[in-house]
């Protein structure tokens, strides 16, 4: 199989993971989306090892790899410096003597809840995924994708 | 690291995409190490060079970013 019938193919299935994204949101169905997707994936893998062009080499791999390196290193310092945060104000216990904390003003404001904080990890969760996509984008510019030549 | 990937083609009459086929890579792969964006690992080094039956520093020349000196007060 040729790499643009490859590429046309995981276009069919995007559409179709969307398309049962869709379904599964009308019909309240959470099960059908995450099956999709799992099958998708196997789908696309096996796809993948019938594709007798050369897609990936040394060069795409290093992108890969720097780029994945380069969002490792930004995520855990995001989420490390917000979970510390939110581990102290969930773990907030008054070492002091109780008199000192007789005033009911004494302890922090809640800024976000333990549900808000999972919803926000969640966001640096997806985050990621663009941080890994503009660092991609970077790298195979700097290591020449998308440079033209004569030929 | 300078090559003369560009005229060992020329010389042997061999396209980029001919070249990325017989070495096991990409087009875009011989077309970023022609231009100086990447470079290529010993591994690919070699067989670019055997490709063409000539030795790595034939193909590839080796220039130091900026020379390292010491000065001394």
């Amino acid at each position: 199989m040729r790499k643009n019938s490859f590429y046309l193919i995981v276009g069919c299935i995007a559409l179709a993971l969307l398309a049962v994204f869709w379904y599964s949101v009308e019909h309240h169905i959470r099960f059908i989306t995450e099956a999709a997707f799992m099958v998708a994936i196997v789908l696309i893998w096996f796809i993948r090892t019938n594709v007798t062009d050369i897609i990936e080499d040394e060069r795409t791999t290093r992108i890969t790899e720097q780029a994945a390196v380069r969002t490792f290193q930004l995520f855990w310092v995001i989420l490390c410096a917000f979970s510390i945060g939110a581990v102290m104000q969930i773990l907030y216990i008054p070492s002091f003597p109780q008199e000192h904390f007789a005033n009911a003003t004494s302890r922090p404001p809640v800024i976000l809840g333990p549900r808000l904080m999972g919803f926000f990890q969640l966001f640096l969760l997806c985050l990621m995924i663009f941080l890994y996509v503009g660092f991609r984008i970077y790298y195979a510019r700097k290591y020449g994708d998308w440079e033209t030549d004569e030929e | 690291m300078k090559n003369k990937i560009k005229v060992f083609r020329a010389m042997h009459d061999m396209t980029q995409e001919d070249l990325a086929q017989v070495t096991g890579v990409t087009r875009q792969t011989i077309l970023a190490i022609e231009k100086g964006k990447y470079v290529p690992s010993l591994d690919l080094a070699f067989r670019i060079a055997r490709t063409f039956n000539v030795t790595i520093e034939d193909v590839f020349q080796y220039e130091a970013a900026a020379p390292i000196t010491v000065g001394i007060d």
